[in-house]
């Protein structure tokens, strides 16, 4: 094994070596996947497959490029694209771009796993998917399912002109899918969502999990749509998650605002948010779903806290904008995979739990809305919109019945000082999709339950 | 491939090897100023054999071991995923002129010119930030399948997309440029951005809570993916569509007709054959109201005891393929966008999107947050408006049609005019 890792990293090497740049580095990639697919009763598909291929960097004269390519023959060609397309760059570009100097690290990482997946056979990941899908297609009123397993890894090996060599391993799995639910011309949907990056056993004895989203979904069924309005809410956990990644999390890349009129705003030691706010980014959690060790550019990963009682105080950076911003690495540089350059991401982005708990947050806001489980969101600048799965209306703090068909749409910057209060519940997703150009399976937020005033809800 | 087909077809009842190769380079200027080049030169094999009626796939993205992909697709018979359908033969489709050969020449640095030309122009109409990307890509896929279909095609393609940006805020106004090869930016292209941009600007706090509502181009797609999801032959199969039963009733405004429009070269990616080789055609969805047809790949056509229609289309070399409408395109109407902004007495320009991927999508519901909203009062751009959010169900705004452009610009997701409707309900921050 170590000897066929030192023929690939001297493969790689010499990829890089005609490079008469001042900086280059190489990222070779074999990614294995294994998806099942079911659509209702029916199995859609099943299947593994291994794909591979490279990508270079190249830094020369100030100027930043990359090229991503499969066929390691194209190779001279790519490096040479590169180098051209840099100094196209460095003859036209406002700032030279700088990296940020960063250890040189020369190490292999292979994650430590509660039931490595490749150990485990597709017959028997086939017949999980399938008893867990079984679970809803019992009721009469659920009119299909999209149930899927998908496990990707990725052997991942990075090659540097200033010496770095690293390797390492990222293993993603994920059960779930949507559950629609049909009564007449009304039909409902409701996700699960399990997996994680350290094993196949966290998908195991999960019926518990499909049996109680089966019965949202039921639900659902006698829910009213929500009136359009501004209403004060508390978001539970996956919701207020979903918050602090699409609403506050993105300006935290530094990618994101440099250019841009936020950064204004987004400076370290503004009073953004309540007091109440505390917000980490930590992708060296072991365990969560958005753990690594290195970042795509061969930096350590390392916690970094971006709020402080509502003060901004961090931010999460590559090479290139540490230097642009005179701010420390974060390890935060992060890329799909082996068909796209590193961009900077978030790994697992969480408010701090405090306090409350759930009921002393609805007693606090009295007349109001419970709103749970994201649908998905979206951000543009300090807009945000994401779609709610369920929710129910409060009355003096106590719940009452069930309501549907709701996204909420806010300004970023109100929207955290209308935080006024945290719970005790800290809760970190277990599947990812963040799509910044880019997909990023692993992308982890989490928060405990919050309670927002003043929110646009739209209604139907 | 060829190799490939035989070895497979010695293991198999039916093959099929779709292949892929595609170089492509992108340029992206922000505030301005050139910010990135990268450039992408991927290829890739997939393979589907069928073997006692049962369907086995996989894929690759270098053919240096054939053997392995084989017993990949083989592997996957194991699953018994269905597979009875059977591979067309397909010769003599249209021909069509889907390569221009200039975009294989465009250089990086003429691109960049062309994006340093179009940010001085606007920087000198606006104060607005300017986010330009222009990127030129150029593909060939071939098909063979064991029924005898040897079927290639080769495309380029030239996009140009500015983006005018509001302060303190990454909404912006844009408007895409698509071609088969490298143009240059019309001026009265650039003008209708800056100055819907200026008009724009101020920031206005309106009330209302039912207004009248104008999709732009860009944003016509929220609609769409709603129809596109109910009509895919997908849903039917899954009867999670609420048209199930409606073919030939009047669904939508009369003024509206949709469809698939494959063999339109005049855009980049014209097909004369989806991706599993069946001919694609002219393919109405939605008549002056009416709506005509489901689409369907092979597999579904089959499951339903149909035609397949031409709509198999695979999302990347991963997927196998499926329904899918991708070349959708809704018919012109008869106002000029200065016409509708004319009959707009207090109502929203939606010229930017959030969240349409969230809500009841089979449904038909939407319900979006707007940036930017634009306002428009007695008949002229007045302002943007934030915090808003417009929401419905396309069965119900398709019925509220007001009045439709007569120009098509192509957009995210297809060939669409602006559309006006009446009375829908926006919710405005109080």
């Amino acid at each position: 094994m170590q000897q066929k890792r030192g023929i690939m990293f001297e493969k790689l090497r010499a990829m890089i070596s005609g490079a008469t740049a001042d900086y280059a580095d190489v990222r070779y990639e074999i990614m294995r996947e294994t998806r099942i697919a079911f659509h209702g009763r029916e199995l859609f598909h099943i299947g593994s497959n291994a794909t591979d291929g490279f990508v270079i960097r190249v830094l020369k004269n100030g100027g930043l490029s990359s090229i991503a390519f499969t066929r390691a023959d194209d190779a001279e060609t790519a490096l040479h694209t590169a180098e051209e397309n840099a100094a196209l760059i460095a003859r036209h570009i406002n700032k030279p771009v700088e990296f940020a100097k960063t250890d040189i690290i020369q190490d292999t990482f292979l994650p430590d796993t509660d039931e490595d997946p490749r150990q485990v056979s597709i017959d028997e990941k086939l017949q999980l998917t399938r008893n867990y899908n079984s679970i809803p297609l019992k009721f009469e009123k659920i009119a299909t399912t999209n149930i899927y397993y998908s496990e990707v890894v990725r052997e991942k090996y990075f090659v540097s002109t200033e010496g770095a060599k690293i390797r390492e391993d990222l293993l993603t799995t994920a059960l779930g899918g949507l559950i629609t639910s049909k009564d007449g011309t009304l039909s409902q949907n409701v996700r699960v969502a399990l997996g994680g990056s350290n094993g196949f056993a966290l998908l195991r004895n999960q019926e518990e999990e499909f049996e109680k989203r089966t019965a949202i979904a039921l639900d659902l069924l006698h829910a009213a749509p929500v009136t359009g309005g501004t209403y004060n809410i508390v978001l539970n956990q996956d919701l207020a998650g979903v918050f602090t990644h699409e609403a506050f999390g993105h300006f935290s890349e530094a990618d994101l605002i440099e250019d841009s009129t936020m950064r204004e705003r987004m400076q370290t030691g503004a009073h953004l948010g309540n007091e109440a706010l505390n917000i980490i980014d930590d992708p060296a959690m072991p365990g969560q779903l958005g753990f690594y060790c290195y970042d795509d550019e061969g930096v350590k990963a390392r916690p970094v806290s971006l709020m402080k009682q509502g003060v901004l105080v961090g931010r999460l950076h590559s090479r290139r904008t540490a230097a642009a911003f005179g701010e420390g690495l974060t390890g935060h540089c992060v890329a799909e995979d082996y068909r796209y350059a590193p961009i900077v991401r978030m790994g697992n982005i969480f408010i701090e739990p405090s306090e409350k708990t759930l009921e002393g947050l609805l007693a606090m806001l009295g007349d109001g809305l419970y709103i749970l489980d994201s649908k998905g969101g979206q951000t543009s600048g300090e807009n945000f919109t994401f779609g709610a799965q369920y929710g129910y209306v409060i009355k003096e703090g106590k719940i009452r019945n069930m309501i549907r068909d709701i996204n909420i749409t806010g300004n970023l910057y109100h929207t955290l000082k209308n935080i006024t209060a945290v719970g005790n519940d800290l809760v970190l997703s277990k599947t990812g999709g963040c799509g910044k150009g880019q997909l990023n399976i692993r992308s982890c937020h989490g928060a405990p339950h919050i309670l927002i005033n003043n929110v646009v809800v739209g209604g139907i | 491939m060829e190799q490939l087909l035989e070895m497979a077809g010695k293991v198999s009842d039916k093959a099929e090897i779709y292949s892929v190769d595609a170089r492509g380079d992108s340029v992206s200027f922000e505030n301005a100023h050139l910010k990135d080049i990268d450039s992408s030169i991927q290829s890739g094999v997939s393979l589907r054999i069928m073997k006692n009626g049962i369907l086995g796939f996989a894929y690759t993205k270098n053919l240096a071991n054939r053997e392995g992909l084989i017993q990949n697709a083989l592997d996957s018979l194991k699953g018994g995923v269905e597979g009875l359908f059977e591979l067309p033969l397909t010769k003599n489709v249209p021909s069509l002129n889907t390569y221009d050969p200039s975009a294989e020449t465009l250089s990086n640095s003429a691109m960049v010119e062309e994006c340093s030309r179009v940010c001085e122009i606007l920087s000198q109409k606006t104060k607005g930030q300017i986010n330009i990307s222009a990127s030129r890509s150029t593909g060939s896929i071939r098909i063979i399948n064991s029924s005898g279909t040897d079927l290639s095609w080769k495309s380029s393609a030239y996009y140009l997309s500015p983006h005018i940006l509001y302060p303190y805020s990454s909404a912006s106004l844009h408007r895409i440029l698509k071609s088969k090869g490298f143009v240059k930016a019309a001026d009265e292209y650039l003008n209708f951005l800056s100055e819907t941009y200026d008009q724009s600007l101020k920031e206005v706090s309106p009330e209302g809570r039912n207004l009248k509502v104008l999709f732009l181009p860009e944003t016509a797609y929220v609609l769409m993916w709603r129809l596109q999801t109910a009509t895919s032959g997908l849903s039917i199969y899954q009867n999670i569509s609420p048209l199930t039963q409606k073919i030939g009733e009047k669904i939508f405004d009369e003024r509206l007709s949709i469809y698939s429009d494959p063999l339109n070269d005049t855009l980049p990616h014209a097909r004369a054959f989806d991706d599993e080789g069946t001919p694609c055609s002219l393919f109405p969805i939605i008549e002056k109201g009416v709506l005509k047809n489901f689409y369907y790949d092979l597999y579904f056509a089959l499951k339903l005891k149909t035609s397949p229609t031409g709509h198999g289309f695979k999302g990347s070399i991963s997927s196998k393929p499926a329904p899918s409408l991708t070349h959708l395109c809704v018919a012109p109407g008869n106002k000029s966008f200065s016409e509708l902004l004319k009959s707009i007495d207090h109502g929203i320009i939606i010229a930017g999107a959030l969240g349409a991927h969230s809500g009841n999508i089979p449904n038909g519901d939407f319900s979006i947050g707007v940036a930017p909203a634009l306002y428009v009062e007695k008949g002229a751009i007045a302002g943007h408006v934030k915090d808003v959010m417009v929401a419905g169900n396309i069965y119900d705004t398709l019925k509220k049609v007001a009045e439709i452009e007569d120009t098509v610009y192509p957009s995210h997701g297809g060939n669409f005019p602006a559309i006006l409707f009446d009375n829908i309900n926006v919710t405005l921050k109080k």
